[in-house]
């Protein structure tokens, strides 16, 4: 029997992201039904006039009602899949290109991070999942800036002189622990 | 500040995921088109009558139900159009999605105390140089981690020596400790 607890922690995926998932989708299902209905309003009404054109004119040489409009509705077909494909395109593009913005600010923010610049705001951009991303990232930056202040100023303290031994011993020791917190 | 591509770690998104993203909606729109094409083609390719009149009276009556029919084969469309694009969304997406989850989980994680992981993304996941910015951004800070303490440890040593040796040397470990952190701002 296989002993569970050594087996690796199972690492849960997550497959929806509703603040970023979702907006997607909401708009991919705007862009098919103003196609849908773009394309019902414009066949409706030309399939009407067709139809008419075609019982009134008495020559009859087809023998149902889509040999009449095989090539309307191959040009309404066609019409749809360009238009709802070229602005699914567009929508993929701009997606890709905020995600570029929102992530590249993110992952700029986190370099200049490794060069000391723990204050400049992240300012990740239209999506609302990637500025508060970015406002985790600032959070975490300035927890961590706040941290280094304390040991900073800490140590200067402590260097200036003027305490005690015992109290020396006591905040040098308080200090060490402290740096030992920084990234653990 | 440099550009996320600057440095040599790769695109943030690349170009072959844009593209099967791309081909993908295209099938599935294609797929969408061609069932509102069956469907109507099922609906209008019902022979008509042979006589003259028969023919005039069945396209005549067959403008009232175009509009119902034409509504009814759209909304089958949009909603199954709908379905597979969103299903296709929330999978291909996930690959953005995921590991922006993941890189808060590391986040929160960091923030509360508990000792962080170098991060590494699945393979066929995207922005993969925001697992690199972050570890490079928790390397740095743990080599100067390493260094405060190092330089801690060393005037420590002297400790054996004289008391005013020893304090000498711990306030000047200290400052070079100051010194290192005056980086951060």
């Amino acid at each position: 029997m296989k002993n569970r607890a050594l087996q690796p922690p199972w690492s849960r995926i997550r497959y929806v992201t509703p603040r970023f998932q979702g907006p997607a989708v909401l708009a991919f299902a705007a862009i098919i039904a103003t196609g849908g209905a773009i394309f019902w309003k414009l066949v409706d009404s030309e399939f009407q006039r067709v139809f008419l054109h075609a019982a009134i004119r008495g020559h009859y040489a087809f023998d149902s009602a889509y040999d009449i409009i095989r090539d309307l509705l191959a040009w309404h077909l066609a019409g749809l899949f360009v238009g709802v494909f070229l602005t699914g395109s567009v929508l993929v593009l701009l997606l890709v290109a905020a995600t570029r913005h929102g992530i590249g600010k993110a992952v700029d923010s986190l370099r200049a991070s490794a060069d000391g610049d723990l204050s400049t705001p992240t300012g990740t951009g239209p999506i609302s999942e990637f500025g508060r991303f970015g406002e985790k990232i600032d959070a975490t930056r300035s927890d961590t800036l706040a941290s280094v202040l304390k040991i900073r100023s800490e140590a200067a303290a402590l260097a200036a002189g003027g305490i005690s031994p015992e109290e020396f011993r006591l905040r040098w020791d308080e200090l060490k622990h402290r740096i030992r917190r920084i990234a653990p | 500040m440099s550009g996320p591509e600057a440095a040599g770690n790769g695109p943030l998104i690349h170009r072959r995921y844009v593209f099967g993203l791309l081909l993908r909606l295209c099938v599935n729109f294609a797929g969408g088109v061609g069932i509102l094409f069956v469907i109507l083609y099922f609906t209008l390719s019902r022979p008509l009558p042979g006589d003259y009149a028969g023919v005039f009276h069945a396209l005549r009556n067959l403008s009232p139900f175009l509009r119902p029919i034409l509504a009814v084969s759209v909304l089958v469309y949009a909603l199954l159009a709908c379905g597979s694009t969103s299903a296709l969304c929330v999978f291909i997406l996930h690959k953005v999605a995921g590991p922006l989850y993941r890189m808060e989980m590391v986040l929160d994680e960091y923030r509360s105390g508990t000792p962080t992981r170098t991060v590494s993304f699945r393979s066929g996941d995207q922005i993969q140089p925001l697992a690199q910015a972050f570890n490079l951004w928790i390397g740095t800070l743990r080599r100067d981690r390493h260094r405060c303490l190092a330089t801690m440890k060393d005037a420590e040593r002297h400790c054996l020596q004289d008391e005013a040796t020893c304090r000498a040397q711990m306030e000047e470990a200290l400052r070079k400790v100051a010194e290192d952190m005056a980086k951060y701002h």
